[in-house]
């Protein structure tokens, strides 16, 4: 996936001499689906404050519910969104209500937590793995690619960007505007303080991870239409999500927007600086983690304090 | 295939991940450091020794430097690395496994790369068979097994295993009775990748075979199902939990080849592993043997001093 990905841009970095354009082009694309993930790691993360790492299972279970709506049921590609978003929701508040929940009532650590996650992951990824096979599946749908300008697009890029855009503005109006999107903001940067003020924590922590498991269904499946279905979808961007998560700093939705943007730019630059410096693209997946640990080691807040307010 | 292969190879890997386990119980257990790198180190292990196997050095000699040369590497990341929070220490350490599998797989100049490097048999002699070979390896891994677990053992219950133990309990009250948090948990942390570049170079010798794949993150996860799952900071834990998680392990694989279950038994294995995880974690969050207590004069005498009131 990423492999057949890295040699589409090679030879486009060959046979164009790097156009610039469509580099443009490819990051936003990039920074489109990590927003999304990101933006949904970074509400569960921000409220639980463990890092989840069956956000890449939830991912990968809305690609393949999707996939079971679209070409099990033969209802076609549009249902696959309003199916990943249930899906993968349910499977999130199932998650909090059957393992975060009670774990953190007991106490545990933030070590614990992860482990916890962790093996949640184990589960539903074996779950996934037996009942539609580890053999990697694809959308019958074939999206048509077209030029403008000088930049090649392809239909289901720009599906992307527009949801993209449409989940930021959504989300955006969410957090500031409505009664829950306040909650969820407050109970994320004091919970002591919320449950005071007369916030119903639980509801908002319910609210939460609903919304986040959602999105990364949405993510997954996007990710699964560009590419193909597999049980470890999920995982091939879930450390690149880190990435965007802590440059964002945690908790921080405006800045998981701007760092989604920024490390798909890093990569996609960072594709063609490999191929000129003559090393081999496979390292594009270790751009976004040298940009994780150096921001851990030298900015740990991330872009957090420039966008203060969320 | 003969069915004694099989547990001679249960055997083999129990040692070899016993190890790690141990390393990582020095880490997490003892120490509190989430380190969920244990993989790079254990890569650099096993690199390490095929490359020094094939330079014609005595084996012994590449374990060791194996062994050593994680351990550098251990040190020097974890300078900046372990002033950060626990879970963006686990995030670091998981994001520096990565790279350094994508560089082995990406720089075929190190080890071929995705092709992989095969390392010759440093124990051989004419006329060995199979089986036989794979007992000298038996005694070859538990004999640094039990050399590690000793090591292990006398450095948990010294003066030095009641500082890591007081770093884990309280960071600040540790450093006000002047032990630099730093200094000790860097030294845990070169220990710790030491033990796992050995195991890293014992099954990259036992294997005979090595590439970029065998090092993914699951790895990691193994080792810390075996530490939550035998007991944090205690040795014997460690083992126990090594011992259970192969048996399944490579247990469902025997299952495999002997049984017909309607469900893959890989995947029912992974499936059973998270449950029971969960249930640990929720029910028995001290794994299966809790941590001894501390042994010194003082204790004792305030435990009887107490008994007496």
């Amino acid at each position: 996936m990423v492999c057949s990905l890295s040699k589409h841009w090679l030879l486009m970095v060959y046979f164009i001499v790097v156009n610039w354009a469509q580099v443009l082009f490819n990051s936003c694309v990039t920074g489109s689906l990590y927003l999304i993930s990101a933006v949904a790691l970074t509400l569960v993360y921000g409220l639980c404050r463990f890092p989840n790492f069956a956000h890449a299972e939830f991912m990968a279970f809305g690609a393949y519910m999707g996939y079971f709506v679209a070409e099990q049921l033969g209802l076609g590609f549009p249902f696959t969104f309003v199916t990943a978003f249930l899906a993968s929701g349910t499977l999130g508040v199932l998650s909090y209500k059957g393992v975060f929940q009670p774990l953190a009532k007991r106490g545990a650590t933030i070590i614990h937590q992860m482990i916890a996650s962790i093996a949640l992951g184990f589960i539903i990824r074996h779950s996934i793995g037996e009942i539609w096979g580890w053999a990697p599946l694809s959308f019958r749908v074939v999206w048509s690619s077209f030029d403008v300008g000088m930049v090649r697009v392809t239909g289901i890029w720009l599906w992307l960007i527009l949801a993209a855009l449409v989940i930021g503005g959504v989300m955006h109006l969410m957090l500031v505007k409505t009664k829950i999107g306040k909650a969820m903001r407050a109970t994320s940067s004091n919970p002591e303080l919320a449950l005071s003020s007369g916030i119903n924590i639980d509801r908002v922590a319910l609210t939460t991870w609903f919304i986040g498991a959602a999105l990364a269904g949405i993510a997954g499946l996007f990710r699964a239409a560009g590419t193909r279905l597999s049980p470890l979808l999920g995982w091939d961007i879930l450390l690149p999500t880190f990435a965007v998560t802590i440059l964002g700093g945690i908790g921080s939705f405006y800045g998981a927007i701007a760092a989604a943007f920024i490390i798909g730019l890093a990569e996609n630059v960072g594709v063609v600086i490999l191929v000129s410096l003559g090393l081999s693209t496979e390292y594009r997946m270790a751009i976004a983690f040298v940009i994780l640990i150096l921001t851990l080691i030298l900015r740990p807040q991330g872009l957090s304090r420039v966008f203060r307010g969320a | 295939m003969d069915p004694l292969i099989y547990i001679l190879d249960i055997v083999v890997f129990t040692g070899i991940f016993a190890i790690v386990a141990l390393s990582l119980n020095l880490e997490y257990g003892f120490t509190g450091l989430g380190n969920f790198g244990k993989v790079a180190f254990f890569l650099i292990g096993a690199y390490a020794y095929a490359l020094l196997i094939e330079t014609g050095l005595h084996f012994i000699l590449c374990l060791a430097i194996a062994a050593i040369l994680a351990g550098l590497v251990g040190s020097l990341i974890s300078l900046p690395a372990l002033r950060l929070r626990e879970d963006y220490l686990a995030i670091v350490t998981l994001a520096f496994g990565e790279i350094i599998r994508i560089v082995v797989k990406a720089e075929h100049w190190i080890a071929h790369g995705v092709w992989g490097i095969t390392i010759p048999p440093a124990i051989y002699w004419q006329g060995a068979s199979f089986r036989m070979t794979i007992v000298t390896h038996i005694g070859l891994v538990f004999f640094c097994l039990l050399i590690c677990f000793i090591l292990v053992q006398l450095i948990t219950n010294s003066p030095y295993g009641r500082i890591m133990r007081a770093i884990r309990e309280d960071e600040i009250a540790a450093a006000t009775l002047g032990k630099s948090r730093l200094k000790y948990k860097a030294q845990v942390f070169m220990m710790g990748s030491a033990l796992a570049g050995l195991g890293g170079a014992l099954f990259a010798q036992y294997m005979g075979y090595i590439e970029p794949y065998m090092f993914m993150p699951m790895v990691t996860f193994t080792v810390w199902i075996m530490v939550i799952l035998g007991g944090p900071a205690n040795n014997w834990g460690a083992l126990l939990g090594a011992t259970l998680v192969e048996l399944f392990d490579r247990g469902t694989k025997m299952v495999k080849d002997y049984l017909l279950v309607p469900v893959d038994p890989n995947n029912l294995q992974y499936i059973l592993l998270g449950i029971l995880i969960i249930f640990i974690l929720l029910y028995r969050p001290g794994g299966m043997l809790k941590e001894s207590q501390v042994k010194t004069k003082a204790v004792e005498r305030a435990s009887q001093w107490k008994r007496r009131s």
